[in-house]
């Protein structure tokens, strides 16, 4: 407990008691998140991890940046990573096949040395340093958020201009990369679509859906017109047409 | 509520650049959302090239400043505002390749990045006027890194490194032609400058809880003062550098460069090339100059190792590569090398050699790209080495221009590369360094060899069926090529008046 | 119960109990439930469509949602700049100087939502 029983600083029992409490589940939430197989699993973990940090902040004296650790990262950035998942799809797996030989065991050695280097020094190197406390750099200011404010609008307020320019280049990027602009008149209003479809040369029924009366539901499987042979309408143009290996185009024993 | 607040003075005159390319940057945002479609791409164009000559001639009028201002984050110093003024100047040519619409219809960048690659909406959109987002995002990414150059505490730098990288990441996604590659350099560089960024703030931590400041100054002087362990303070100039190295491409951090300067547009290639370059470096050297000084002796062999690895890693690699957007890729490794070599010997001079030669080698790289984009085929531009044979007889005077920018790389005398090159090992030498001279010398010679065998297939070899058509430069690249060769030459031929501006601008404010 | 950590003890003790409330009521109601869990024959089987179900039931989202979410990330972070500014916004020597200010930072910020709008992202069709 020398971390936390600093000199100077004393520590209460139930500050102890919380640290001891959740730190084994801050790590856990960290080890979870790495290793679960489940992408969304992995992100859930990771709010555990990032609720224990901010009970840590504010432990120590930090209500603003718990605060911030709660609003920010567990509310809107888990949010948004838990959107990304959705995107990409709960299923979809990373290829596991390393295509530089020993890349994965070297990364673990490498990585793990080099976090075991830095979590063993900074513990030894900061060992024994007095702990100033918060309590004469708050009292300058009426307050711990009081204070923050002062530097930030102060000392800090290039840099605070400058994130918010940072924001914007983020949401230009997002935006472009995931926002389709149709033009006006673009899209076909619904007389023009009537039209479009009724007009000589264009087949007017709905299309046969993929799969229908075929032996397997994928939709890279053309559906069986009425005469058995496959209806290359059925399947989107740009999928390529699967050829059925014989086990697959087998009874599927559902048709009882 | 003790002090009676005073809100920090603000010298504007001296952020004017860093205003006008925010600001313009701004507008850049306002002009995408209210101007029509049809006339964006000219008002941006002209806002943006107005805007970086303005700043341009803002870093002109502040020539001799020396101040520390807004509450301390930026420093106004004589590297700052030459490296500001080189910035800038690659920025105007980078912004005229952005802008060339004539050599591909529609230019260099896919109208809706959002269209799937493939789909019959990306088939519609194949020659569709280009997304003009890249205009702003350039500009925030052009601020970004002339602030980067000028930041003088590690918070304020890290902010800025942010908002250069960022735009960076997105505009390498937004290739026209080959989209899928550039999509797949735009995640690399976006992940790999993700945890350079990480390690880059983990250094800041350490070193703030070394000196109990982030202020470069206030490092510097808590290296003779600190009570703290000093292990402390070498693992955070270690993470710090690491971070900034990452941005000059320098080996063992170089992986991310051949694949993104090949699948980024190529205008974006000459942009990161160029510009991206001098704000890294312009950050280290000030890292290092301002606030390790003191442990110069700790991280001189260390940076030293790394600059002969880069130079050898960079040279030898170049010698294999067919792909000439690669091969530019390698050169750039290898030429952060040799300004390492002068940021290696420390004092004015190195600076102001380490400053020449970023000047040198931006005109030539940017010049370099500039015919890339001009060489091409029905499938866009055409960079495998076989199809440039006999380009030279083709056209010469592109092929001319494009010989000259190659010996200025290869360091032939009478180009921009040779002078820069004698700037840096003579620093080096003078320092006592024979070894990165040496180091130096052996890999300027086999980097001397891929520029060269290009120079000698464009002109000695037959065209023949395969080789690629030079479509003529439009306005704007050949205005681009035009500074891009005149530059390299004037550097060669009368590099007095630019080595002796480096040189009287290179001293630090600490 | 009193100090910085004081309050915040009063809120722990207040979700210890919560949290025995819930575990109590599930606990009784395990207790007292009949343990006869149904299962008819056919329960478990394929319903009405006649395809047995495969794989799993995720489903992709729409990427739009992610633009919502993302502008909402940014307005998150703009929230929490303006909690500090608004306990020293009234401050002598603040004043004009910290409206401004945050006036630049919400005005960028602005900006952002503007693009949205006029590029009709916020548009739902």
């Amino acid at each position: 407990m020398s971390v936390l029983l600093a000199q100077g600083v004393e520590v209460t029992a139930g500050e102890a008691w919380t640290f001891w409490l959740l730190a084994p589940i801050a790590v856990i939430g960290a080890l979870g998140m790495v290793l679960a197989r489940n992408a969304v699993h992995s992100a859930l973990w990771l709010v555990l991890t990032m609720l224990a940090l901010g009970v840590f902040y504010v432990v120590q004296s930090a209500p603003f940046l718990g605060l911030v650790q709660v609003v920010v990262y567990t509310g809107a950035i888990m949010m948004l990573f838990l959107f990304v998942l959705m995107l990409v799809g709960r299923d979809a797996a990373d290829s596991l096949i390393e295509t530089l030989r020993g890349q994965r065991a070297a990364a673990v050695l490498v990585g793990g040395g080099l976090a075991a280097l830095l979590a063993t020094g900074t513990y030894r190197w900061l060992e024994g340093t007095p702990a100033a406390g918060l309590a004469e750099a708050n009292a300058e200011h009426g307050g711990n958020t009081e204070g923050l404010a002062n530097l930030l609008f102060s000392r800090w307020v290039l840099g605070f201009e400058l994130t918010g320019a940072l924001l914007i280049v983020a949401a230009l990027g997002a935006l472009m990369l995931t926002h389709i602009v149709r033009e006006p008149g673009e899209r076909l209003s619904q007389p023009e679509q009537m039209r479009a479809r009724f007009a000589p040369g264009n087949y007017p029924a709905p299309k046969p859906g993929p799969g229908v009366f075929a032996t397997s539901s994928s939709n890279t499987t053309p559906a069986k017109l009425p005469d058995g042979t496959a209806s290359p309408r059925s399947i989107s143009p740009i999928l390529p047409i699967r050829e059925l290996t014989a086990a697959e185009a087998a009874d599927k024993e559902t048709e009882r | 509520m003790t002090t009676d607040f005073q809100l920090p003075a603000i010298d504007y005159q001296a952020i004017s650049p860093l205003l006008i390319l925010f600001g313009v940057a701004c507008l850049g945002v306002l002009v995408e959302a209210f101007v029509p479609r049809p006339a964006r791409r000219r008002v941006q164009l002209g806002m943006a090239l107005v805007g970086v000559l303005a700043a341009l001639g803002a870093v002109v009028l502040l020539a001799g400043t020396n101040v520390v201002t807004a509450g301390g984050s930026v420093t106004v110093d004589g590297p700052a505002l030459f490296m500001q003024g080189a910035l800038l100047a690659f920025g105007v040519v980078a912004l005229l390749l952005i802008g060339e619409r004539r050599v591909e219809p529609g230019g260099a960048f896919v109208a809706q990045p959002a269209i799937t690659v493939g789909s019959e909406a990306d088939q519609r959109q194949a020659s569709a006027p280009g997304a003009t987002e890249v205009f702003p995002l350039a500009m925030f990414s052009l601020g970004g890194m002339a602030l980067f150059i000028a930041a003088s505490d590690l918070l304020t730098m890290f902010i800025a490194l942010e908002l250069l990288s960022l735009p960076l990441y997105l505009m390498c996604a937004l290739a026209r032609r080959h989209r899928l590659i550039s999509q797949e350099a735009a995640v690399k560089y976006f992940l790999l400058g993700a945890y350079a960024s990480g390690f880059f703030l983990f250094g800041v931590v350490l070193a703030y809880g070394y000196a109990g400041s982030v202020d470069l100054a206030a490092i510097h002087a808590a290296v003779d003062t600190s009570q703290m362990n000093p292990a402390l303070l070498y693992a955070a100039l270690a993470l710090i550098v690491m971070g900034l190295l990452f941005k000059t491409a320098a080996a063992p951090f170089h992986v991310w460069a051949p694949d993104v300067y090949q699948g980024a547009p190529t205008p974006i290639t000459a942009f990161m090339a160029a510009c991206t370059k001098v704000a890294a470096f312009g950050a280290l050297l000030r890292v290092t100059y301002v606030a390790f000084e003191r442990l110069a002796w700790d991280w001189l062999p260390v940076i030293g190792v790394i600059a002969v690895l880069t130079m050898l890693v960079g040279a030898v690699l170049a010698v294999t590569q067919t792909d000439l957007k690669r091969l530019l890729a390698y050169s750039s490794i290898a030429n952060a090398g040799f300004v390492l070599v002068g940021v290696l010997a420390v004092g004015r001079t190195g600076a102001s050699s380490a400053m020449f030669y970023l000047v040198a080698y931006g005109f030539a790289v940017l010049g370099a790209f500039a015919v890339i984009s001009l060489v091409r085929d029905r499938e866009g531009e055409t960079t495998h080495l076989s199809r440039w044979a006999g380009l030279g007889r083709r056209s010469p005077l592109v092929a001319g221009v494009f010989t000259v920018v190659m010996l200025a790389l290869a360091g032939i005398p009478l180009t921009g590369g040779f002078t820069a090159k004698f700037a840096v090992f003579s620093a080096a030498l003078e320092v006592g360094e024979g070894w990165l001279v040496i180091a130096g010398v052996v890999s300027s010679v086999i980097i001397a060899f891929p520029y060269l065998r290009v120079v000698v297939m464009m002109w000695l070899s037959e065209p023949s069926e395969s080789t690629a058509t030079m479509v003529a430069p439009g306005l704007l690249t050949g205005t681009a090529l035009g500074i891009g060769a005149l530059a390299v030459v004037g550097l060669g031929v009368v590099p007095g008046p630019v080595l002796d501006l480096a040189h009287d601008a290179a001293l630090f404010l600490r | 119960m009193e100090g910085y950590l004081g309050s915040y003890a009063t809120l722990g003790l207040l979700l210890l109990a919560g949290v025995l409330f819930l575990a109590a009521a599930f606990g009784a109601n395990r207790l007292l439930r009949p343990a006869r869990p149904a299962n008819p024959p056919g329960k478990t089987e394929a319903y009405e469509c006649g395809l047995d179900p495969v794989g799993g039931d995720w489903a992709q989202a729409q990427i739009r949602y992610y633009v919502y979410a993302y502008l909402f990330v940014i307005f998150a972070v703009e929230a929490v700049f303006l909690f500090p500014w608004a306990v020293i916004y009234a401050d002598p020597g603040f004043g004009i100087a910290a409206v401004v200010e945050m006036g630049i930072f919400v005005g960028v910020l602005a900006l952002g939502i503007l693009y949205a709008w006029r590029r009709r992202v916020l548009r739902w069709t």
